[in-house]
């Protein structure tokens, strides 16, 4: 099986080159990222970020024949040949396939992903119904893994303002959470048009979701709750 | 959240206008296919009754604050540098108010011959 895979060392490399490799003992089943780990045994100097190998950790969100996903829950069976592997697009790259984050998460932490309660806490937990919870459904299972954001035009665009699909599911999370108190302060943080207000629902985040998550369904329930916050 | 919440208005206003457009455009339909419209007098004489002539004025009072908002979205999504964003902007803002003006005189002018 023959793969290009992106390399670049910013230490030595003008520019990113493609690379090939060709790997003969291709197993049924093995995914792309037990690809990448055959092909770093040949040749070391390779580097891509992997953990769980099962679709959990979010560490290895690649390019993949043009497409985001994660190495380990992409078979090699459904890729077509030369199968090009790249960092996912609109990061800095800090070697090879390893961009560097900083930006997600920042944008991730500014839409404050955890529940802000002004009351006086119970003594016991905060209680939710079984229909409150199921709201949080397609919502928590996000794994920030970056795919959806790192696919997104106005994401390339305006990385430092647009906040990006991922932060914006995860403040949709909260503003759906029954026990979070801090809704208007939530959606008064969402306005301009910059943070929320580029998505042009382009759904290149919904299309490439290893986890199958909807952020763009996620925003338009946002920009319904700021419609009824208004009238 | 309130009225004065800029990106939920602008986003707003521009779906209602889209909206407004889309019934105006059928609801013009009809109204012009019941007239016999031969020579430039009949199409003018559409607009006299003030129903149509205010209807015909928020229409393109709508298209042009619809484009304002589509074009802002295009100078910041694609004109990275500001000066040229803003220089872009206002050219824009300019034209469109422009256009205002003139299509308000047109219509005016209609109704006052």
């Amino acid at each position: 099986m023959l793969f290009k895979v992106q390399r670049y060392n910013p230490e030595t490399d003008k520019k990113p080159y493609m690379q090939e490799y060709h790997l003969d003992d291709v197993t049924s089943g093995m995914m792309l990222r037990d690809a990448l780990l055959k092909i770093k045994e040949s040749d070391e100097t390779l580097s891509f970020r992997h953990s769980c190998g099962e679709g959990v950790c979010g560490s290895d969100a690649l390019n993949i024949n043009g497409k985001n996903g994660l190495g380990c829950l992409t078979p090699l069976s459904e890729l077509k040949e030369p199968i090009e592997v790249r960092p996912v697009p609109g990061m800095p790259i800090i070697r090879d396939l390893v961009v560097d984050m900083t930006q997600f998460f920042h944008h991730y932490r500014a839409v404050k992903p955890y529940l802000t309660v002004h009351d006086p806490m119970p003594e016991v937990e905060l209680a939710q119904t079984p229909e409150e919870r199921d709201k949080l459904d397609g919502l928590y299972e996000c794994i920030l893994c970056g795919c959806c954001t790192t696919s997104c035009p106005s994401f390339w665009w305006n990385p430092d303002k647009f906040r990006g699909p991922a932060a914006l599911l995860q403040a949709y999370r909260f503003l759906a959470d029954s026990r979070d108190q801090a809704t208007d302060e939530r959606l008064q943080d969402l306005d301009g048009p910059y943070r929320m207000f580029r998505c042009h629902t382009i759904m290149n985040c919904v299309n490439v979701c290893p986890k199958e998550l909807n952020p763009t369904k996620a925003i338009h329930h946002i920009k319904q709750m700021m419609i009824k916050e208004m009238v | 959240m309130s009225w004065r919440a800029q990106g939920m208005r602008t986003w707003l206003l521009q779906r209602l206008s889209a909206i407004y457009m889309l019934l105006y455009g059928i609801g013009f339909a009809i109204y012009v296919i019941n007239y016999d419209v031969v020579d430039f007098a009949s199409w003018q004489a559409l607009f006299v009754p003030p129903v149509a002539n205010i209807a015909t004025l928020i229409f393109f009072f709508s298209i042009l604050y619809h484009a304002w908002v589509g074009i802002r979205d295009i100078l910041i999504d694609y004109v990275k540098w500001s000066p040229l964003r803003f220089v872009l902007w206002t050219l824009v803002t300019a034209l469109l108010i422009a256009l205002g003006v003139w299509v308000t005189m047109i219509l005016y002018s209609v109704v006052t011959v």
